[in-house]
């Protein structure tokens, strides 16, 4: 995908979230605030009054969410919700898309990640991120866990770079597979083991935050069912927060959930209240598979 | 008649055969109810009719004409007596030659009574030519238009038969390039094999000595090793080299930034501004380099205490190829780079990669086939380059490795060796097709790898 | 887990920061060069662009203005050695010199002596004379009167006029030594030499004199060869095209041909003068140096081009379509000709130019078939001898005469300047169709 196609998509999909005139029927009417406890005591990244815009646009609607330390945040809606959007403000991926235009506070260990003196690349290696369709590098399996602590310089020994390639392997649970071909291409592995290769990549730079967008939506339901195991685990050391289109699996692996309807964050709410009983109406019809 | 209004003639009749399988076609759906009983549109029961007519005798024609002039000259050689037909080749097209000339009234008296003789043989078989080709044009051509109307029924698939000729037509044309490739093998095959009669293959591409112009001495022809080309693949090598080493660099750091640093409004500039340099003719660069770019270079190495300097120098040819490969090199890379899928990118960025670090460590690797193969089609057409080289890179065939000597190529020698006029059959000429086989060959194999290169890695990420 | 690994990543975090950032600077630093790099390359090539054409375009220009002297001559008989106007041949065959000699002669009646006078005549170009012959034959009447005419100027003369020989320079090292000096001077202060547009470089052909050589016969020859070209290749091209996108089955012969197009699109354009030398002229026996011949052998090499260019713009065409003319019960044939055929005709008009400019630029193949003749007469016809543009160029660009170094650069700016309309039409043809489905 060229960067141009990339940008006529994001611009698709704000065109769907951007414009509320749309004959829809659910189009959100009642809508003053979110609903449930967007906000908590002591986070680890919390945003306020978010709103994001490609050209005229708006893709974010003032958007206010915590996330907490060491909980798995989970963000469900239709697609063209806005949620990947979100996510990706979150470490400023959308920063190489010229017309993308950010506002509102960001804040992560008391800096706005937005703010001019704030450095993209350290703000990087503290939020992870895991994407879509598994993205190993043409390289070598060692090389791709490696890849992050040799930019960053994080090492110094090869002795250490290994144990801690190996601490990445073991925790994203590929080392059993992966030990006895670590100088192989890591496209050769199957696609479930490639996203767990790109998660030990991600936690071999020991990130605080790790973001996920849709990890699973290309793999097999077995694979999924690890990867869902492994964020389970993550989520002792890390903070995860992972877009996703599967509601069993936002209920199997979250703490909170946070639901995005049309650019609009609706409802935020312990998973199992969410699921069980939303409060608003628009988060009931989802859930119940009136629309999505 | 000419072949031209004979051309015209045959035409008319195909217009003729045309109109009548049409009208025909239309006539015998009358009484069955209309041209709706017809299996097809009347148009096509035409344009069958028009078929019939023109392919037989359009293909004759063509035939004819251009085995005409081959037939008539062999015919005229068996005609000749024994001690004219035995000559060198030379000589013996100098005798058509001459024959011609008689024939033609051009040349009078002088008349050895054996060419006179040749000479009315070839009018007569001219004249019996000319009268078989525009008759059996013609018949064929009438036999058409009947054929045409006979076969003019209401049940004939009129549509279905044009459309299996029509696409015959378009196979063919698709088949040109088949052709076009076997023409340039075997016309630069056959010259070769008659070369390599006369120079062993070893002494052509192990020999050291090439001078082509005492091998015209006819006591000279392969005995003093004077076709070794040796010194022709080095100054190509050398050339080639020089031209990469330029062209590979510029070319893959501008496409590098176009892609991936450029805004759309500069890349939009820039990239045409960049693609002028490939639209400028090779003769411009050739004229650039032979009077800019090779006295720079002389003065310059001069200038800092180099002598013997050659004007005609390697590097001055190579700079300036150079040059002209970079919007090839970059457009290449360019779309090889674009087809390294955003996935990876975005994976190396979300580790905090810098752009620089990305591209070095990420799209590089991953772009590196198709780059090693664009590299490869860059070689090939510096390889095969010509005008830049016989203008600026001279004649003289020093085995150097010095880039400000000159030095000879390849096809410099092909130019210098076929241009004016030569005689088709000595050792010399025939070594330009020597040369040729060489450069074909070459450059075929390292065009078969490098599409073979680039169509692997574009399936790769499909 | 062992508490060895765990260890790993945890010791890794505890100086992360600091690591991380003691490297930031320089990681920065290398961005920005690496950045630099891709600049300065372009820069460069951009630059290299500039030299070529500012260079060109400085030593062109002065050829599109050239020297005329204005002279009094006298159709004397007994100069041109006529007794009787009436016969043809001694107008034909008079000494239409020796009468610009006396002009001369009159305006400096000071030159004497043989080399002197050589010298004098020598400032009025050659053709001053056919000029003279070509007036008198035409009107006899003439004879015995005097006219005033503005006569083309030598080469060396024009040069100077130009600026281009140094009048500075001691005497041994230019080419117009002092006393022709005197009389150019002279010239000018009667205002009897000037510069003027050069017409004769538009209307001639090829000349051994810089002052009267001219591109026309060579611009001639471009236009037959690019004209069979056309008439060639792009009926065949298009055919071939349709053939590969709409029809050809996926089997061998298919491949086969498809391996072939790629691969000749990347053959020395040399090689194809090889193919055109040896079965154009050797074996059918077509004649050397026609146009025909040229335009047979760019067809071949520009066939690729045009193939994938059209097969381009025949898959740009949406399948929607051609199912709807399906849908319909037409043929594939008539699917294809009614509707896939014009929706991608512009592109391939497009690529079709793209394949002429390049054919128009191309001169190693032609050197091959004898298009390297130097031919005087602009050429009638498909198979006059002629040569094309590029390849005047390069003849050009190898005559010794310091004059023809501005010849050379001037004809190369007509040919880019053929090039760049030709460019522009596709671009403009582009932008003007260009559909987006």
């Amino acid at each position: 995908m060229t960067l141009s196609n990339q940008y006529r998509e994001q611009k698709a999909d704000s065109v769907t979230t951007g414009t509320p005139s749309e004959p829809d029927q659910h189009a959100i009417t009642d809508w003053s605030g979110t609903v449930g406890d967007a906000l908590i005591d002591d986070p680890r990244m919390s945003t306020r009054n978010v709103n994001v815009f490609y050209a005229d646009n708006q893709a974010i609607h003032d958007v206010s969410l915590d996330i907490g330390k060491n909980e798995v945040l989970a963000m469900i809606g239709p697609s063209g919700c806005g949620k990947s959007t979100f996510l990706r403000t979150l470490n400023r991926m959308n920063d190489s898309i010229d017309i993308c235009r950010v506002e509102g506070d960001i804040v992560l260990d008391g800096d706005n990640i937005y703010d001019k003196h704030m450095d993209v690349v350290a703000l990087r290696a503290k939020v992870g991120m895991v994407f879509q369709k598994p993205n190993p590098f043409p390289k070598s399996i060692y090389d791709n866990v490696a890849y992050g602590p040799r930019i960053h310089g994080l090492v110094s020994r090869r002795a250490e770079l290994d144990e801690v390639v190996e601490t990445a392997l073991r925790k994203a649970g590929l080392w059993d597979e992966a030990k006895d071909r670590l100088d192989k291409p890591a496209t050769g592995l199957s696609g479930g083991q490639q996203q767990r290769l790109c998660i030990a990549r991600t936690i071999a730079i020991s990130p605080e935050v790790i973001l996920m967008d849709e990890p699973c939506s290309a793999l097999d339901p077995i694979a999924t069912a690890r990867i869902e195991e492994l964020i389970a685990e993550l989520s002792e050391n890390y903070t995860i927060a992972i877009v996703t289109h599967s509601m069993q699996q936002a209920a199997r692996v979250s703490h909170r959930t946070a639901y995005f309807h049309l650019g609009k964050l609706i409802e935020v709410g312990a998973t199992d209240k969410i699921f069980t009983s939303p409060d608003h109406k628009l988060t009931e019809d989802y859930i119940t598979g009136r629309f999505g | 008649m000419q072949t031209s209004t004979l051309m015209l003639v045959v035409l008319a009749l195909v217009a003729l055969a045309y109109v009548m399988g049409r009208k025909r076609s239309v006539q015998l759906a009358q009484p069955l109810g209309g041209i709706k009983n017809l299996h097809s549109l009347p148009n096509y029961y035409g344009l069958m009719a028009a078929v019939w007519t023109a392919l037989p005798a359009l293909v004759l024609l063509l035939l004819w004409v251009g085995l005409e002039n081959t037939v008539i000259t062999n015919a005229v050689i068996a005609s000749l007596p024994d001690r004219l037909a035995e000559q060198s080749e030379g000589q013996l097209s100098l005798t058509l030659s001459k024959v011609r000339n008689i024939a033609n009234g051009v040349m009078l008296g002088d008349a050895d009574p054996a060419l006179a003789q040749a000479a009315e043989v070839l009018t007569r078989l001219q004249a019996s030519s000319q009268a078989g080709k525009i008759g059996l044009t013609l018949a064929l051509a009438v036999l058409g238009v009947v054929v045409g109307w006979v076969l003019t029924k209401p049940k004939m698939r009129a549509r279905p038969q044009f459309e299996r000729v029509l696409k015959g037509a378009l196979l063919l044309c698709s088949m040109i390039a088949i052709f076009t490739t076997l023409g340039i093998i075997l016309s630069v095959l056959f010259e070769s094999i008659r070369f390599f009669q006369a120079i062993p293959i070893t002494e052509f591409i192990f020999g050291t000595q090439w001078s082509p112009q005492i091998a015209i001495r006819a006591d000279q022809v392969g005995s003093s090793g004077a076709f070794g080309a040796i010194p022709l693949f080095v100054g190509t090598l050398l050339i080639a080299t020089i031209a990469l080493l330029v062209a590979v660099p510029i070319g893959l750091m501008s496409a590098i930034y176009l892609s991936e640093y450029a805004t759309h409004k500069v890349r939009n500039v820039i990239k045409p501004l960049l693609e002028v340099l490939a639209g400028i003719p090779t003769v411009v660069y050739g004229f650039f380099a032979a009077l800019t770019m090779g006295p720079f270079i002389r003065d310059v190495f001069e200038g800092i205490g180099f002598s013997g300097v050659s004007a005609e120098s390697a590097l001055a040819a190579g700079l300036v190829m150079g040059i002209m490969i970079i919007p090839f090199v970059s457009s290449l890379s360019d779309d090889v780079i674009n087809a390294v899928p955003n996935s990876l990118r975005d994976g190396s960025y979300g580790l905090g990669a810098t752009k620089s670090e990305t591209i070095r460590q990420v799209v590089f690797p991953a772009a590196l086939p198709g780059i090693m193969g664009g590299i490869l089609l860059a070689a090939s057409r510096a390889i095969g380059e010509t005008m830049i080289v016989v203008m600026a890179a001279g004649l003289a065939a020093n085995l150097t490795a010095n880039p400000l000597e000159a030095v000879t190529t390849v096809t410099v020698q092909i130019a210098t060796l076929l241009v004016g006029d030569q005689e088709f059959n000595s050792p010399k000429t025939l070594a330009a097709f020597a040369l040729g086989l060489m450069l074909f060959f070459t450059t075929l194999m390292l065009n078969i790898v490098a599409l073979a290169i680039v169509k692997r890695f574009r399936e790769q990420y499909d | 887990m062992t508490d060895q690994s765990r260890n790993a990543l945890e010791r890794l975090a505890a100086n992360k920061h600091e690591r991380l950032n003691a490297r930031l600077k320089s990681r920065y630093n290398r961005e920005r060069r690496f950045r630099a790099y891709g600049i300065a390359s372009i820069a460069l090539g951009l630059t290299f662009l500039a030299i070529l054409l500012t260079t060109i375009f400085s030593q062109g220009l002065s050829a599109f203005w050239t020297t005329y002297v204005k002279l009094d001559v006298t159709y004397t008989p007994e100069v041109l050695y006529i007794d009787d106007a009436t016969d043809e041949s001694q107008l034909r065959l008079a000494d239409y010199d020796g009468v610009i000699r006396q002009a001369l002669s009159e305006r400096f009646p000071e030159a004497s002596g043989r080399q002197t006078m050589r010298n004098l005549t020598g400032m009025v170009s050659t053709s001053a004379g056919y000029r003279l012959r070509n007036r008198l034959m035409e009107n006899p009447d003439l004879l015995g009167e005097t006219e005033t005419l503005w006569f083309l100027a030598d080469d060396d003369v024009d040069l100077l006029m130009n600026g281009i020989i140094d009048r500075n320079l001691p005497e041994s090292e230019r080419r117009v030594n002092d006393q022709e000096l005197e009389w150019i001077d002279s010239l000018v202060s009667s205002d009897q030499i000037e510069r003027r547009f050069n017409t004769t470089f538009f209307t001639n052909g090829d000349s051994r004199d810089p002052e009267t050589a001219g591109i026309l016969g060579a611009a001639m020859g471009s236009f037959y060869t690019l004209i069979v070209t056309l008439a060639l290749s792009f009926p065949i091209g298009v055919a071939a095209a349709i053939y590969l996108e709409e029809f050809a089955p996926k089997n061998r012969l298919t491949e086969i041909i498809e391996v072939n197009i790629n691969n000749l699109a990347a053959v020395p354009s040399i090689v194809f003068g090889l193919l055109g030398l040896a079965v154009f002229i050797n074996f059918f026996g077509l004649p050397r140096s026609a146009p025909i011949v040229g335009g047979l052998v760019l067809t071949l090499m520009t066939l690729p081009t045009i193939i994938i260019s059209a097969r381009a713009s025949i898959k740009a065409v949406p399948p929607s379509i051609r199912e709807a003319a399906m849908g319909l019960g037409a043929s594939k044939m008539q699917v294809t000709l009614h509707h896939v055929l014009p929706l991608a005709l512009p592109g391939m008009l497009t690529g079709t130019i793209i394949g002429m400019a390049q054919a128009l630029g191309e001169t190693a193949p032609l050197l091959m078939i004898g298009m390297v003749a130097f031919i005087v007469d602009i050429p009638g016809g498909f198979t006059d001898p002629a040569t094309v543009l590029p390849v005047q160029v390069y003849l050009w660009s190898d005559s010794p005469e310091r004059a023809f170094i501005a010849k050379t650069s001037a004809a190369i700016m007509v040919l880019l300047a053929f090039l760049a309309v030709m460019n522009l039409l596709a671009v403009f043809l582009r932008k003007k169709f260009e559909r987006r489905w």
